[in-house]
C-alpha cells in the first residue's frame, strides 16, 4: 500500500509540474506574433496591410509603403469617420454617391472565437415580445426551455406557466418540431434593434425560427439540404437586415440565413475551421471581408454583395513550436498540461505535445543521472524500474517528482 | 478496538466537524440571504437574466468553505498525533499500522462527506426554491469540484502532518498548493463538466497519500 501511495503522489506531482514549469517558461521566454490586418481597398480592388509594431507601417500586397493618411484614404469604408473629420471622403466611389446613412446602414462587424462555440451554453431564455408596439424592447418575466414540450417558467415564482407553455409546445409540434431542442440561437439581449427570436435546432437536426408576435407563437421551418447539420449559430442584428445569421455546418462550411426568404446561402470560404480559427466578418457598402485567423496563417477572402468570392489574400507566420523559443521548449519539455485553452471556456485535462522530438535526448540523459543517483545510494535498481521508466516517457517532471517523492522500500 | 479507535478520531475532531458544518450553512445562509436581496431588488427575472447571461455566480461567496472544511478536519485529526509524535502509540497497537491508519483516515472521510453532503443538500434544496432545474444542476456543477478540493486538501494535511522531514514537508506543502488550485479555478457557470470524472478518480486517488508519509514516519526517516 505505501508503494501504490508514493505511486500515486508521484503522479500527482508529474501533473503538478507538466502545468506549472511550462507556464513558467511561456511567461519567461514567449514572444508575441504580430499578426497582419488585412483590408479590401474599394478604391483599388486590392488588399492593404497594417502591420502593428515600431514603427506601425501600412503598405500593399506589393509591398509599396503607404503614409498612415494615405493608407487610411484607400479604405474609405473602414475609416470613414477619420475621412468626414479630415474631410477627405469622397463624394463618390464607384459611381456611388457616397451618403452616411447607407455607409453607417450597410456597416457590419461580427467576431468569432472557437471558445464562442466550446463553452457551456444556457438551456433558458427569455422569449421576447417581436411586435409590442413599444420603441424599446422589455425584459418578459418568464424564461423558456425546450426538453420535452416548450416550457415557459416565471422568474418570479420559479413555476411553469402552463397555458403558454401548452400554446407554445403546440404550435412546434403542429410544425414538425421533435422535442428536445439540441440548440437554441438567439440574442437574448434588449440592446438590440429589434427582435427576431430564436433559431432552434431539435432533436431531428430540423432548424426552426420561433418568436412571439403580439402574445402568439410564430413558427417558421427552414428548409435544409438533406445531411445538413449546424455545430455553431450566430444569430446577428445588423442595420442592413439582409440575414438573420451565420451558421457553421459539421463539415465547417459557413452559412447566411436570409432575412424573411430564409434561404441559405453558403460562403465560398474553405480555410475555416470552428474548432481552431477565428473569423472576423466585416461588411461595408461594396463587399464583406471574411477574415480566418488560424494559429500558423491569416486568409482573408473578400465577397461581393451577392457573397460571390471577388479576391483572396493568404499569409503564413510560423506556429510557437517553428519559432526559437518553440524549438528550445520542445527540447526540455515532452509535453504541457493545462486546465484551460484557449479555445475553449469549459475547464478540462488539455494535454499538448512539445511540437519536437528533442525532449528524447534530455530524458535519456535524465534516466542516466537518476540511474547514477541509485548506484551512488546504493539502491537495489530492481526496485527502481518503474521510476526509471518514468523518467523515460514524462522527462524532467519525472525526474524531479520521484526525487521529490523517494523511493526508499528497496534500500 | 477498532470502536475504541473511531470513539478516538470521534473525540478528536467532533467540535472542529459541528463548528465546520454551522460555518457552511451560515455561509449558505448568507448566499442565499444575498439572493433573496436580489430577487427583492431587481425581481427574479433580472436575477436570473444576470446568473444565465452576465456571468453572475450567485454561490462565489460558498468557493473557500469545503477548502476550509477539508483544511480544519484534516488538522484536527492529524496535527495532535504528532505533538509528542503520539501515533507511535497507535502504530505500537496489536492491529497492522496501515489498517489503523486507513480506519482513521476513513473516519475522518466519512465524517467530512457527511458535513458535505448536508451543506450540498442544504444549496440544492435552497436553489430550488429560486431556480429551475436546469441552473440548479449548472451550479452544483460548478460547485462541486469545491468540495473535491475540500478532500484534496484533508488528504494532503495528512500527507504533510505526518511527514517526518521539515524540508519535504514544504515540497509537499508546494505541490499540494499547486494542485488545490485546479479545482478552484474562477470559469464561467458549468465549465468543470469535463473535468468533473478526472478530478474525482484523482481526488479518490489521493485518499492513501498519507501511507507513504505515514511510513516514513515509522522507520524514521530524519
Amino acid at each position: 500500500m505505501e508503494k501504490l501511495s508514493r505511486f500515486i503522489l508521484v503522479i500527482v506531482a508529474i501533473l503538478v509540474l507538466s502545468m506549472t514549469l511550462p507556464t513558467l517558461y511561456w511567461m519567461a521566454f514567449e514572444k508575441p506574433i504580430k499578426k497582419p490586418f488585412v483590408m479590401y481597398s474599394c478604391i483599388d480592388d486590392d488588399f492593404f496591410i497594417l502591420r502593428a509594431g515600431t514603427p506601425t507601417t501600412f503598405e500593399d500586397k506589393k509591398g509599396n509603403k503607404y503614409t498612415r493618411d494615405q493608407y487610411e484614404q484607400k479604405l474609405p469604408m473602414w475609416n470613414f469617420q477619420q475621412l468626414m473629420v479630415s474631410g477627405k471622403m469622397p463624394d463618390t466611389i464607384k459611381g456611388k454617391a457616397m451618403d452616411m446613412h447607407d455607409i453607417g446602414r450597410n456597416r457590419s462587424f461580427e467576431r468569432y472565437k472557437p471558445e464562442d462555440m466550446n463553452c457551456p451554453k444556457s438551456q433558458l431564455f427569455p422569449l421576447f415580445e417581436s411586435q409590442s408596439g413599444r420603441a424599446s424592447l422589455e425584459l418578459p418575466n418568464d424564461y423558456f426551455r425546450i426538453t420535452w414540450r416548450m416550457e415557459f417558467i416565471d422568474a418570479g415564482t420559479n413555476k411553469i406557466l402552463e397555458e403558454k407553455s401548452q400554446l407554445f409546445s403546440a404550435a412546434l409540434y403542429h410544425f414538425g418540431f421533435t422535442f428536445p431542442a439540441t440548440r437554441i440561437e438567439g440574442l437574448p439581449t434588449t440592446r438590440k434593434s429589434c427582435d427576431e427570436g430564436y433559431l432552434i435546432v431539435d432533436s431531428a437536426d430540423k432548424l426552426f425560427h420561433v418568436k412571439l408576435i403580439k402574445g402568439k407563437p410564430f413558427v417558421k421551418k427552414v428548409n435544409l439540404p438533406e445531411g445538413l447539420k449546424f455545430k455553431h449559430i450566430i444569430c446577428v442584428d445588423f442595420k442592413d437586415k439582409r440575414y438573420y445569421a451565420y451558421l457553421f455546418s459539421e463539415k465547417n462550411e459557413i452559412f447566411i440565413l436570409t432575412q424573411d426568404e430564409y434561404e441559405l446561402i453558403k460562403f465560398p470560404v474553405t480555410e475555416f475551421k470552428a474548432e481552431n480559427c477565428e473569423l472576423k466578418l466585416y461588411g461595408d457598402l461594396f463587399n464583406y471581408n471574411v477574415t480566418v485567423d488560424s494559429e500558423d496563417h491569416t486568409d482573408v477572402i473578400i465577397l461581393d454583395k451577392e457573397y460571390k468570392k471577388v479576391a483572396s489574400y493568404q499569409e503564413s507566420f510560423p506556429v510557437l513550436s517553428e519559432r526559437t523559443e518553440g524549438k528550445i521548449f520542445s527540447y526540455i519539455f515532452p509535453a504541457q498540461l493545462s486546465m484551460e485553452d484557449s479555445n475553449s471556456k469549459y475547464i478540462d485535462f488539455f494535454w499538448k505535445g512539445s511540437g519536437g522530438m528533442g525532449w528524447i535526448i534530455l530524458n535519456l540523459l535524465l534516466v542516466a543521472l537518476h540511474f547514477a543517483l541509485l548506484r551512488r545510494r546504493k539502491a537495489v535498481i530492481k526496485g527502481h524500474v518503474i521510476d526509471l521508466a518514468l523518467v523515460a516517457v514524462t522527462g524532467i517532471y519525472g525526474f524531479l517528482a520521484v526525487n521529490l517523492f523517494q523511493n526508499k522500500f528497496f534500500k | 478496538m477498532w470502536k475504541s479507535i473511531v470513539y478516538k478520531e470521534w473525540i478528536k475532531i467532533r467540535w472542529f466537524l459541528v463548528g465546520f458544518t454551522i460555518l457552511g450553512m451560515l455561509g449558505l445562509g448568507y448566499v442565499f440571504l444575498k439572493v433573496q436581496r436580489g430577487f427583492t431588488f431587481n425581481g427574479g427575472t433580472g436575477f436570473w437574466y444576470n446568473i444565465l447571461f452576465m456571468g453572475m455566480q450567485f454561490f462565489g461567496y460558498f468557493k473557500y468553505i469545503p477548502l476550509l472544511g477539508g483544511l480544519i478536519i484534516g488538522i484536527a485529526q492529524y496535527f495532535p498525533e504528532t505533538v509528542n509524535k503520539r501515533i507511535k502509540l497507535t502504530f505500537h497497537l496489536p492491529l497492522n499500522e496501515n489498517k489503523v491508519l486507513l480506519m482513521m483516515h476513513i473516519f475522518g472521510i466519512v465524517s467530512l462527506l457527511a458535513s458535505y453532503l448536508l451543506l450540498l443538500l442544504a444549496f440544492i434544496s435552497l436553489s430550488s426554491i429560486y431556480f429551475p432545474s436546469q441552473m440548479i444542476i449548472e451550479s452544483v456543477i460548478s460547485v462541486f469540484p469545491w468540495f473535491l478540493a475540500g478532500f484534496a486538501a484533508y488528504f494532503f494535511v495528512a500527507l504533510i502532518v505526518l511527514e517526518p522531514v521539515w524540508m519535504y514537508r514544504f515540497f509537499y506543502a508546494l505541490v499540494a498548493g499547486f494542485f488545490v488550485t485546479i479545482y478552484i479555478k474562477s470559469p464561467v457557470i458549468a465549465a468543470y463538466g469535463p473535468a468533473i470524472p478526472g478530478l474525482s478518480l484523482l481526488t479518490i486517488l489521493l485518499s492513501v497519500a498519507l501511507l507513504f508519509s505515514a511510513y516514513r514516519f515509522r522507520k524514521g526517516e530524519m
